[in-house]
Order: C-alpha cells, then structure tokens, then sequence
C-alpha cells in the first residue's frame, strides 16, 4: 500500500492499494467546505485514475447535499473508466441523506474498507 | 412542557454560518423534545434552505441579509428565513431527478422531512416557511 500526500483536513489520509485508491474523510461537510472536499478530490482522482475508489466516511457525521454533488461528480469520473464508488463506515445522518436522495443504489455501501477491497 | 424561548437569528449568506445556525436550530429542536434523528433532520432542511438562498437567490454572494425566526407552539415548530435576494420561487413540484445530476436534493429534503413548506415572494425577496409537528 502507497501513502499518498494530501492538501486538506477533510482528507487526513490517503492511499493507494494497487487500483483502489483508499480516502479517508473527516468532519462535517457542507456547502462551506465541501468544495474544498471537491478540490482534494477530483486531483487525487485525476492524478491516481482508480477502478475503486473507497470513501471511509467513518469519521463524517453529517454531510448536506453539496457533498453529495461531490461524490456524485467523483462517480461519474470513475465511471467512465468502468470503476466503481465505494462508501464505508456510514454514520445514521449520511446515510439518511443518502436514501432521502435515493442516492444509495448508485453507490456501493459497505460497512468498513476491507468489505470494500473484498468486493 | 413550557414552550422554548422563540429563536431569531440575523445573519448574512455565507457559507461559513451553516455550521453554527445548524447547532442551534438543533438546540432549540431539543428544547421543543423533537428527538435526535429529527433534530437532524430540521438541522439538515434549515442548512439546505439557506444554502440555496446563498446560491440561488443571493446568486453566492456572502453578505446577503438573512433573517431566520423559530417558535414553537401547540406542539408544532415554525420556522421562517427571509432573504432579500432574487425572489424567484422554487419549482412546486421537483423535476423528475437523474441521480447522476446534481441538484434538487435540498428541495427534496424539505418536502419529505417537513410537514409543509410554503414559498411566498415578497416584494424585495422570498419568505420560506416550514412547519414540523411534534409526535
């Protein structure tokens, strides 16, 4: 596994374990600095063009709908590669803006990182 | 159950105040004895309404005037925001959504979290009002 540099404390820790590109992610997102959150994302995404990508959001209690379009936007580019998005370690306000947004069948929810790798 | 001293919160449109008004609409969400998850979910509609007043009505502007007022009685939560922006009234029935497009999923929070939600244009911007019943 390959620690990889970040510029942003929403994104504490990033790696990359063979083409999953792991990203752990902190803190309540919304509107202030999700884009922020945007930023980080799509260059390490650019940078790392991963089949997997595994958002661990263990550690985000609550996101509004500006991050959603955050994620979504992440989806659609590792989409177009024919990879997947994989959402781990949902807190109950993530995930209950995900079903509000009937947003949870476009992603794979899994309860933790290795049930992603697994997958 | 003496009802809770009513809320009134000015503020501008920037972002940076979601975080503090989503606090303390949750306090006061708890002092009205809503439990948690519906404390989360008036937080999260109040966020989303102000968030689209900074992007659609003060077209994200920051220092666009905000003026939120809670209150609680005869067991139900009205809260109202005011802005002074556009004035242009949210569509009354969402299109159908595309999940891989963004957008509308705060109008969507509101209709399905709260009892009723009303837009009424003013004369210099827009009066949002959603009530929520305590069960």
């Amino acid at each position: 596994m390959e620690e990889l540099t970040t510029h942003s404390e929403l994104i504490p820790s990033a790696s990359k374990d063979g083409e999953a590109l792991i990203l752990i992610i902190r803190g309540e997102i919304d509107l202030h600095n999700s884009p922020e959150l945007r930023t980080e994302m799509l260059d390490l995404l650019a940078r790392h063009k991963p089949q997997k990508l595994i958002l661990d959001l263990a550690r985000v209690p609550y996101i509004d709908s500006s991050t959603l379009a955050v994620f979504v936007e992440a989806l659609k580019k590792v989409l177009k590669t024919g990879g997947k998005v994989f959402l781990v370690g949902l807190q109950p306000r993530v995930q209950g803006l995900l079903e509000i947004a009937r947003l949870s069948s476009i992603f794979v929810i899994c309860r933790d990182t290795p049930e992603a790798m697994a997958k | 159950m003496i009802d809770p001293t009513p809320l009134r919160l000015r503020i501008t449109s920037d972002p940076a105040n979601l975080a503090p008004v989503r606090r303390k609409i949750e306090g006061f969400c708890a002092d009205c004895d809503f439990d948690e998850e519906a404390q989360g979910q008036i937080g999260l509609c109040v966020n989303e309404a102000l968030a689209n007043i900074t992007r659609h009505a003060y077209k994200k502007a920051t220092d666009g005037p905000v003026q939120l007022d809670a209150d609680f009685s005869a067991n139900a939560l009205k809260i109202q925001i005011r802005d002074w922006g556009t004035g242009t009234t949210p569509p009354l029935r969402p299109r159908p959504r595309d999940p891989l497009q963004p957008g509308g999923v705060g109008l969507v929070c509101l209709r399905e979290l709260m009892d009723e939600i009303r837009f009424t244009p003013q004369a210099d911007g827009m009066l949002l009002t959603m009530e929520r019943k305590l069960n």
